[in-house]
């Protein structure tokens, strides 16, 4: 800088015509970089799935309960057309805390026809209800309820996911991104829900219990958004597939998931 | 200066550079938005405002780290460095937009605590691909609210210069966390072969950046040479210093700049008193020595801030011999008056 004249001080305000060129220059490049970083970050982005949620948009639904593994409501589509609809509860957790004082007005659940009025969510030919008030849930007589018919063994590959998350909350609803909040949908009453995918794209969806067809929660927490390999009986109950598995014996693959 | 910093300086040049920071800030976050709906329908806002702050908040850290070395390798960027503050509590907003965002989607609403649960919520901690990466950007986000929060010249003041360098210095570590927040998270999922290249691509060019000023640093420095018989040491020709500039020399491990002033040497510490800038790299001013960082000020012959200022720095004795410069390396207590000898070019 000997022998220069221009001497910047930062208080007094005045820049010589030198570093004024210099500043321009540092400018337009962090603009270049700004928008590089669009086109990276923005541009290149995974397309999201178009699986929804109706949030502020509440829907009234009618059906037959179903109470276990995890709550469901049978609703009639057509003569002979069904959809069972898993039933979830407000944020990260379950249906249970807001079928609470229903059950101690009404004793049992299981088999009773019930108006539901809450949030849909979808994708993919599954449909799943977020209950967000205890207050807009009421029971009317008995209906039929779905008996589960066994499809046999099988060993799946896919990844672990909370559907409340993946069939519409967010997106990406998998994968490492979304893994804590699929802890913690789990941990909090949502059931989880094993994913795979075929070579077609198809997916295939298990709802998880233990051996004995009980809801499984907390103890499948840490196998969540990876990459696994399970085995169990598998019965179909309605139009879900449940998969009756031990947890301690899930395989967990070192590959990246067939799913992003 | 000591006495009177102000809560911010305000002058022209800071509320242009201000604008150009929110305009850039905008403009990107705009363009993040329209070009994520465009081109990928089914996304959720929730999403792109995570993602959109995130990536502005690294890009601007990248924009950030790099004022430093280029300034110390053309001191036509100390504009930027003076300026540097503002940018940087500007990208430490924006990361807060990010984290708050991604805390509230992806840890409210559980059974428990939102903050907790960054923590626990993925426990793999010895594994590197599944590594808990939200944790790494919470420690950075951290790191910047310190720097951030205590930004302004009051803590400069009341933590001691060197303290608040060293917590500032912290932005290396709040980087390195960032990098791998992103490559050990985004990175592991959803990213293209030219974002990680990019990525790669900004680490490479603020390492060689910094390498580059490091090594210009070390030639600046003149080297003392032999001792005289009275230990004093050999510094170079009285004409080989420009008029109202000083060439600077390492004596006994310290950094001494040695300036010119009015045709007569004197030597003083290098180090400025408000953040360590080199003193030796910049120029006197209406008789005194100033700073090219921040522009604080000291009297070449003492080594004190003109009054009211209170900034003192070590003096040192110098004396001509056959044509040769030496230098007492003993240090005089600082703000000790010397007289600047004379040496008639
Ligand atoms: C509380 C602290 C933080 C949390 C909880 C957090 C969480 C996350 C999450 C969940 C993602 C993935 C988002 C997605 O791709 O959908 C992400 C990505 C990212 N984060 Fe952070 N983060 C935090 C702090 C930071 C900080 C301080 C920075 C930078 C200064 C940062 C920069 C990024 C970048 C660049 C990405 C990848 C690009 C993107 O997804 O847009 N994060 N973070
Ligand atoms: S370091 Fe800020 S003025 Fe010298």
């Amino acid at each position: 800088m000997k022998g220069e004249n221009e001497f910047y001080i930062g208080y007094s305000g005045e820049v010589g015509k030198e570093t004024k060129k210099v500043l321009t220059r540092f400018v337009w490049t962090a603009v270049f970089v700004l928008l590089i970083g669009v086109f990276l970050f923005g541009f290149l982005q995974q397309p999201a799935v178009n699986s929804s949620f109706d949030f502020g948009d509440p829907t009234q639904v009618s059906g037959v309960y179903h109470e276990s593994p995890y709550p469901m409501l049978r609703v009639q589509l057509s003569e002979d057309e069904y959809k069972e609809i898993v039933l979830l509860g407000f944020g990260k957790s379950g249906p249970n805390p807001f079928l609470k004082d229903l059950r101690k007005k009404e004793g049992v659940l299981h088999g009773k026809q019930m108006t539901i009025e809450g949030q849909l969510i979808y994708y993919n030919g599954k449909t799943l209800l977020e209950i967000d008030d205890s207050q807009k849930v009421s029971v009317s007589g008995k209906g039929d309820s779905i008996v589960p018919s066994s499809l046999g063994k099988a060993t799946v590959a896919g990844e672990i996911i909370d559907p409340k998350c993946y069939f519409g909350v967010m997106k990406p609803g998998y994968g490492k991104i979304h893994r804590s909040c699929a802890a913690l949908c789990i941990a909090g009453g949502v059931p989880p829900v094993l994913v795979s995918k075929d070579e077609n794209n198809v997916e295939d969806y298990f709802l998880l219990t233990d051996l004995k067809g009980n809801a499984i929660h907390q103890d499948i927490v840490p196998y969540i958004g990876q990459t696994s390999r399970l085995k169990g009986a598998v019965e179909q109950l309605g139009g879900w597939k449940i998969m009756r598995i031990d947890i301690s014996q899930i395989v967990k693959l070192d590959s990246e998931s067939s799913i992003y | 200066m000591g006495l009177d910093y102000k809560w911010v300086l305000w002058n022209a040049h800071k509320k242009t550079y201000d604008r150009l920071i929110l305009l850039g800030m905008v403009t990107y976050l705009v363009l993040f938005f329209v070009l994520s709906f465009l081109t990928n329908p089914e996304i959720i806002a929730e999403t792109v405002i995570i993602r959109a702050f995130g990536s502005l908040a690294i890009i601007m850290l990248h924009i950030i780290l790099s004022i430093g070395p280029l300034s110390r390798l053309n001191p036509r960027f100390l504009p930027l460095l003076y300026n540097r503050r503002h940018l940087g509590v500007s990208m430490f907003l924006a990361a807060l937009v990010h984290g708050v965002f991604a805390i509230i989607q992806f840890h409210a609403l559980g059974n428990s605590n939102p903050i907790v649960s960054v923590f626990t919520s993925n426990m793999d901690y010895g594994s590197l691909v599944n590594f808990p990466f939200q944790v790494l950007g919470f420690l950075a986000l951290l790191i910047l609210f310190t720097m951030a929060s205590t930004s302004h010249d009051f803590f400069l003041y009341n933590l001691s210069p060197k303290i608040w360098k060293g917590l500032h210095m912290g932005v290396y570590l709040a980087y390195a966390l960032v990098i791998m927040h992103v490559f050990l998270g985004a990175f592991q999922q959803d990213t293209s072969l030219l974002t990680v290249l990019a990525l790669f691509l900004g680490l490479l060019t603020l390492v060689s950046l910094h390498l580059k000023a490091a090594f210009k640093e070390t030639k600046i420095d003149g080297m003392a040479g032999a001792k005289d018989t009275k230990g004093w040491l050999a510094v170079c020709h009285p004409r080989e210093i420009t008029e109202s500039y000083a060439k600077i020399f390492t004596v006994d491990g310290e950094r001494v700049a040695i300036f010119k002033h009015e045709g007569k040497l004197s030597a003083i510490h290098n180090v400025c008193k408000h953040q360590g800038g080199p003193l030796g790299e910049g120029k006197i001013v209406d008789g005194c020595v100033t700073c090219p960082w921040h522009g604080y000020q000291y009297l070449a012959h003492n080594g004190q801030s003109p009054p009211p200022f209170t900034e003192k720095v070590k003096t040192y004795a110098l004396k001509i011999e056959n044509d040769m410069v030496y230098i007492n390396p003993e240090a005089f207590p600082e703000g000790t008056a010397v007289t600047p000898i004379y040496c008639g070019s």
